[in-house]
């Protein structure tokens, strides 16, 4: 049986970097799972153990200096036509300079291996926050936009700098299919991030003041772009969040959960300390992202992608607050 | 009459009113809505059994047998259990709605409109509509049915009451109701508590890209090409149009095929006349902190529009039925139109202006 399918499978190689992130993880067990699941390379420091058989696993450490020949070997090897590469930490790392090294030297790494191996395309999971808080975004943020990260959160800095590696690796590999899918704050029951963890106390501090809209997309809808982009080809970046925004005070109240408003210069001085031991960002690094809005525009994803959320934001919120809510979190 | 109860009866009567009180005020924290402790029993019909048919205010005073006070009693409890907590929320929540304490709905449009918080700040924005500024409107007739308009027009000062009283006066006046969204300098957002309201009542930040995704949606636009300069132009500058930035809503409109409204405000460049703007509070503190006679001297008692009285005209249409997409984006045609409108706008100002006996009259 597995004879008579190699050779199919082995025109549909797909490679993971970072398989033990969520969304290497959770795609690859989804794809496996499928009708006719591709032959997936795992490449990530070790092996989940929850797929341990059922991947080809070879270890590649990102932070290596030759980590880009050796890629570009696997993937020769293993002959992969995609690349999805999710290896970036889910949260920003306290680490900057090691925080540097995988997001955009590792980045850069499986760019040239995927050039070199001759890949035919080649997803990157980046965020929306790379267009950062600003009191001058537009309502809706199209994907020609300026990338304006907080300048504080080194994490983000160091995606937007990935994206314009990307933009030009891609203007110089006209045959490759390059996607950077940019989702807005996924919430869900099982995806878990610093981000929902603030989300997860019954009682938030906010800024006094202020309410943004906000956007979230839920984590199935996230795996099933992700999904789509390596079916469909959609060169570029692709806008990802679910249907309707909603403020902050809305979110907060359909949930049940109180608010803390606090006037942010007095929060931002107060908050320095803890927040740098666990992000190595200052607070307002993440709640700037609670102050000024930065709803993007979905619609390129809709049209190349033939991307339809099934969950609204309102939804998605929810969905993660019963989940949060059942498990005795609060 | 009611001396004609026994004192301890009515003294009874009085202490499970008065608790009943603290009860309503303790949840609901609205001493001023109930009234006078002394008057309890008087007011509490009054003012929140008004519309129970069954309100028993006197007891029978004439069977004075020990039937009639348990007959108060078990009438007294009737109306207590059908006293409906709920509702009275409701109506004081109703009655006490101010911009920013009033409830909120589960769903917003795109830019953050709260269609049930509007309907609770309509109230207020009537009051400083017909009482406070007494608004004058003319010309709306002109104002056409199209599904695309975009009102121009001169604004001053720091807080956009312009903006919320153009968006007034047409949803109020016009034959369609339809409500436009103004447009509001974008570092309104970056002040707190304005921003997150404004947006309630359907202000979006003035952008481009924000006026194109609106008008492609058919709404009504209200913009203001003077931007900041218009909101801190000096008193003395008052009803002189200022610079209009780069014409973008010409092309805008001229693309979108809208129906290009020019609209002259008299009133709203007298509630906060600007004396000067010090550059250095901008530069420390990132935000025009403008000086008024009243603000920043009389603190937050200062932001308190003056109330002049207000005339709203609005001006013959410009259609663009007949420019083609190139032309729309010549720098030389958008330019010579964007003049064109701050003329007729200037124009309409200037026949408003000797028109008026007063500013306050």
């Amino acid at each position: 049986m597995a004879a008579r399918r190699e050779p199919e499978l082995g025109r549909r190689g797909l490679a993971i970097t970072g398989l033990g992130t969520f969304t290497g993880a959770r795609l690859a067990e989804r794809l496996l799972e499928g009708d006719a699941p591709p032959r997936i390379v795992a490449l990530d420091l070790r092996l989940p153990r929850r797929l341990e058989g059922r991947v080809r696993f070879h270890r590649v450490d990102l932070t290596e200096p030759t980590a880009d020949s050796l890629l570009a070997e696997i993937l020769e090897k293993e002959s992969c036509d995609a690349v999805l590469h999710a290896a970036f930490f889910t949260d920003p790392h306290p680490d900057l300079e090691l925080s540097h090294e995988v997001e955009v030297v590792g980045s850069l790494h499986v760019m040239n291996a995927a050039a070199a191996a001759g890949v035919r395309k080649l997803v990157v999971t980046s965020t929306a926050q790379v267009y950062g808080p600003h009191p001058d975004n537009p309502g809706f943020l199209g994907e020609e936009h300026e990338l304006r990260p907080h300048r504080q959160a080194h994490a983000l800095r160091d995606r937007a700098e990935m994206e314009g590696l990307l933009r030009i690796f891609a203007q110089r590999h006209r045959d490759l299919v390059v996607t950077s899918l940019r989702p807005s704050w996924i919430m869900g029951p099982s995806f878990e991030s610093s981000v929902t963890r603030r989300f997860e106390s019954s009682r938030l501090v906010t800024l006094l003041g202020y309410d943004p809209l906000l956007q979230f997309l839920h984590e199935e809808d996230w795996l099933d772009a992700v999904e789509l982009a390596l079916e469909r080809d959609a060169p570029g970046a692709l806008n990802l969040a679910g249907d309707g925004v909603l403020p902050l005070s809305t979110l907060l109240r359909l949930a049940g959960k109180r608010s803390l408003p606090l006037p942010h210069p007095l929060m931002y001085r107060a908050a320095q300390l803890d927040s740098l031991a666990r992000t190595g960002d200052p607070p307002a690094a993440f709640f700037d992202y609670l102050r000024f809005g930065w709803v993007v525009d979905t619609r390129r994803a809709r049209e190349l992608l033939g991307f339809e959320p099934i969950y609204t934001t309102q939804e998605a919120w929810m969905s993660f607050v019963v989940a949060r809510k059942l498990r005795g979190y609060r | 009459m009611s001396r004609e109860i026994p004192p301890d009866v009515l003294a009874e009567l009085r202490a499970s009113v008065r608790s009943l009180r603290r009860e309503l005020e303790s949840r609901f924290g609205v001493g001023e809505a109930l009234a006078d402790p002394s008057e309890a029993s008087d007011s509490l019909d009054e003012q929140s059994l008004e519309d129970d048919p069954g309100a028993e205010r006197e007891p029978a005073p004439e069977r004075l047998g020990p039937g009639w006070l348990q007959q108060l009693r078990s009438q007294l409890g009737a109306q207590l259990d059908e006293f409906d907590v709920v509702k009275l929320y409701e109506s004081l929540r109703e009655r006490i709605a101010i911009p920013g304490s009033g409830d909120i709905s589960a769903e917003v449009d795109d830019f953050g409109l709260d269609e049930r918080y509007l309907q609770r700040a309509r109230r207020w924005l009537d009051w400083l509509y017909e009482s406070w500024w007494r608004v004058d409107v003319t010309g709306i007739e002109g104002v056409p049915d199209a599904p695309r308009v975009l009102f121009v027009a001169n604004t001053a000062g720091i807080l956009p009451w312009d903006a919320l009283m153009i968006a007034h006066a047409v949803e109020r006046t016009h034959p369609s109701g339809r409500r436009p969204r103004p447009m509001v300098a974008d570092w309104i957002a970056t002040l707190p508590f304005s921003h997150s309201r404004l947006a309630r009542l359907g202000a979006v930040r003035a952008c481009a890209e924000n006026a194109e995704r609106l008008l492609a949606a058919n709404q009504w636009v209200i913009a203001f090409p003077e931007g900041q300069k218009g909101a801190l132009k000096p008193f003395r500058d008052r009803y002189r149009l200022q610079r209009f930035a780069r014409g973008g809503f010409v092309s805008l409109a001229a693309r979108l095929r809208a129906a290009l409204v020019p609209v002259a405000v008299i009133g709203s460049e007298e509630v906060h006349p600007i004396l000067f703007e010090p550059r250095i509070l901008r530069r420390l503190l990132g935000v025009p902190i403008p000086v008024t006679p009243t603000f920043p001297l009389l603190g937050p008692l200062g932001v308190i529009p003056l109330p002049s009285r207000w005339r709203i005209r609005f001006g013959e249409p410009m259609w663009f039925d007949d420019v083609s997409a190139e032309r729309a984006l010549d720098p030389l045609y958008v330019n010579r139109t964007r003049e064109r409108v701050r003329g007729a706008i200037q124009n309409l100002l200037d026949e408003e202006l000797p028109r008026r006996r007063s500013v306050f009259a």
